[in-house]
């Protein structure tokens, strides 16, 4: 599961971002449980199409995908090795109540929000007020 | 095709589910058309939170209702009567302070509802009620935000706001007009109109706005499928393509 990336953040994978909640064997039959991370998120089905063609890729046929709303998906799931990544990626990782957001460019933490809502659910539009940067902000959910 | 719901929770949760799916498909209007690339970007991301919200309320209500019905077929199957959102969802994006107007009174409004869910016995529903809830914070603050932006910033941009709120008003009264159904569920449905009142007062305090008389509603309830005329518009927009290929795959 681990070799299935996200499909808008390709630096991490499923795993590490949490929507993969368990692997159970049931009856020799794989179960894999998965948590979305918006209810409204457009990549909610490619997850499961994702990990579909990955256990076709290694002959895995006989399993069962059940998407799980609770408990709810939230960030605090983001290890900080994975939260380290996103940052190496550009992507600020998320914070606190959404304060002290760090510019993944300069590393200030002088930014300011230009936007609540970004490219994807989960991101938000900021910019560095020292090195003059737009970026994204992984929302804290 | 005539498609009724039995379960009383689904009839409960249909209607939180067609308000968030034609507020959603307004929103959706809204894509390419925003003021600007930032807020196009928002009212986009909205939509697709609305349609996300809507669908998992569906497939509640799938359950609740031994799957006779997909969710898709709740979606696109049903003609007006057998929706049930409430009318100011089905209100036009006649100008960027109805949209920012009617999200903020479907925003206060929904949030002390599922407030309400999180404590219900059904642990999907409290799931999902939670996990809205998260969601639905940044959607509020972007339309609180724009209230008082809007109601403070010039003389023409508080006129036409208040010309939102007074023609956005009137479906206002029908939100609260509860029957066996809706308490049934809720923990305490006179709360929400107190969340209501003290909320618009604050804002419209805030923003500069004059509070409408309350307004004698002489449309029926929405609770018993009726709507404005605009519903009838959006349904034959948005279940065009199921309604003239049924079954099409993409």
């Amino acid at each position: 599961m681990e070799q299935v990336p996200d499909p808008e953040i390709p630096i991490i994978n499923l795993v590490e971002l949490g929507v993969i909640r368990e692997l159970n064997i049931v009856d020799n039959q794989l179960q894999i449980i998965i948590t979305p991370t918006y209810t409204g998120c457009p990549a909610k089905q490619l997850f499961e199409d994702l990990i579909k063609e990955k256990l076709i890729e290694h002959n895995i046929l006989n399993f069962t995908i059940e998407s799980r709303i609770y408990p709810v998906w939230t960030t605090d799931w983001l290890s900080d090795e994975t939260k380290a990544k996103l940052l190496k990626d550009g992507i600020s990782p998320p914070t606190l109540g959404d304060k002290d957001i760090i510019c993944p460019h300069c590393k200030s933490l002088d930014t300011k929000m230009i936007s609540q809502f970004g490219s994807t659910p989960c991101q938000s539009l900021y910019s560095c007020n020292s090195c003059k940067e737009p970026f994204n902000y992984f929302k804290c959910l | 095709m005539s498609i009724t719901i039995k379960n009383e929770l689904a009839q409960f949760l249909i209607r939180l589910a067609d308000s968030e799916i034609i507020l959603g498909q307004r929103l959706a209007e809204m894509c390419s058309k925003g003021p600007f690339l930032e807020e196009d970007i928002a009212l986009s991301n909205l939509a697709l939170d609305l349609f996300g919200r809507g669908e998992e309320l569906l497939k509640i209500i799938a359950d609740l209702e031994d799957n006779a019905y997909t969710p898709d077929d709740y979606t696109f199957r049903r003609n007006e009567r057998e929706y049930f959102s409430y009318k100011i969802v089905e209100q036009p994006n006649n100008d960027f302070a109805w949209v920012i107007a009617r999200q903020y009174f479907h925003d206060v409004y929904v949030r002390e509802i599922f407030r309400q869910l999180l404590n219900h016995s059904d642990q999907q529903i409290a799931g999902l009620s939670e996990k809205v809830l998260k969601e639905i914070d940044y959607s509020y603050l972007h339309a609180r935000d724009w209230m008082v932006r809007l109601g403070i910033g010039t003389e023409e941009s508080n006129s036409r706001l208040q010309k939102a709120v007074d023609s956005l008003w009137k479906y206002s009264e029908e939100l609260f007009a509860f029957d066996q159904i809706d308490t049934n569920v809720l923990d305490d449905s006179d709360q929400i109109k107190t969340v209501w009142d003290n909320e618009i007062d604050q804002v419209f305090s805030e923003a500069n706005l004059e509070k409408p008389e309350e307004f004698k509603r002489h449309i029926l309830d929405f609770r018993q499928g009726f709507h404005s005329e605009y519903l009838g518009m959006i349904l034959a927009d948005m279940q065009y393509l199921p309604r003239a290929y049924p079954d099409a795959q993409w």
